[in-house]
């Protein structure tokens, strides 16, 4: 396992969390904060499978 | 000829999960019928018990619909006719009960149309499997469904892929509990489907990095990979820093 699928792993736990944290302030009807998290969130996950993903062609 | 392996007579005993299934289909009506009484129990019963205003009675007339379902299972070997009679009327009798004693839980305002649908097929299972004589196996399926050898799994699912996906779908299902808290129904609606998509997006990302370990092409090398996520990490990183400064100067 190299240093970069780490990263991607943590980068992928940091997305989680932000999601978590988005769903949980959207439940507090704290709509900025939750875009905030979401955005967090969707640009974590992107990131980590980004770094993971086989090249196409 | 070679012989294909795992062809001829399999003299080890079934797995467990197998185990598990043949025991069901041995059992007796009322037993077969206790899994869809008890969803029909939980979808249109226990919520009623358990509103806001219900008395304890109902709780009590609830709970005894429990006993009389579980109650039924457990001595239909001895009595399989009192059984069958104890599993449909106990249910049924208790559950109006409730239903009666918990009548503001049941009116149109508070009452789930998801909730009452679902609810409604649980009841119509429950009466059919009641009903229905008991799902027997037959001696001569045996134990397979396919005729021919057994089919062997060409490998097992590594334990570090369990471990991505198992936490990712811990994951998905306490972001789908927030929902359920919020005491507004449309906010409640936005804030389940927002983690519904959360958590499809991260068993998704999860199950990528899984896969990728096992990509048969030959793997671009760590700076590459690290390349091609940078504009996303870097955008990642002023999206903190924009956070941190928020949150400094509130």
């Amino acid at each position: 396992m190299h240093l970069v699928d780490v990263l991607a792993l943590v980068v992928l736990v940091i997305g989680a969390v932000a999601f978590v944290l988005g769903g949980l302030a959207l439940a507090r009807s704290a709509d900025l904060e939750a875009l905030y998290w979401l955005v967090v969130g969707v640009v974590g996950v992107r990131a980590s499978v980004q770094m993971v993903r086989p090249a196409k062609g | 000829m070679s012989e294909t392996p795992g062809a001829g007579t399999d003299a080890r005993p079934p797995p467990p999960r197998r185990r598990a299934l043949t025991r069901v289909a041995d059992l007796g009506a009322a037993a077969q019928a206790s899994i869809p009484a008890i969803y029909a129990w939980g979808m249109t019963v226990a919520p009623a018990a358990w509103s806001r205003g219900a008395p304890a009675l109902a709780k009590v007339t609830a709970l005894l619909g429990v006993a009389a379902v579980a109650g039924a299972a457990v001595a239909e070997r001895a009595y399989p006719r009192w059984a069958r009679i104890v599993s449909v009327w106990g249910l049924v009798v208790t559950s109006v009960a409730t239903w009666a004693l918990a009548s503001t839980a049941m009116t149109p305002a508070r009452l789930d149309v998801a909730r009452g649908v679902l609810g409604a097929a649980g009841w119509m299972f429950f009466a059919f499997a009641s009903s229905a004589p008991p799902v027997r196996r037959r001696e001569e399926d045996g134990e397979r469904i396919l005729d021919g050898p057994p089919l062997k799994p060409r490998g097992l699912l590594p334990r570090l892929d369990s471990l991505y996906l198992g936490g990712a779908v811990v994951v998905a299902l306490g972001m789908i509990a927030i929902g359920w808290r919020v005491t507004s129904p449309e906010r409640g609606v936005l804030v389940r489907l927002v983690s519904l998509a959360s958590g499809l997006a991260v068993v998704g990302a999860a199950t990528e990095i899984a896969l990728a370990r096992h990509a048969p092409r030959v793997k671009d090398r760590p700076r590459v990979r690290l390349r091609r996520g940078t504009a996303t990490l870097v955008l990642l990183l002023v999206l903190a820093g924009l956070g941190a400064v928020v949150l400094l100067t509130r």
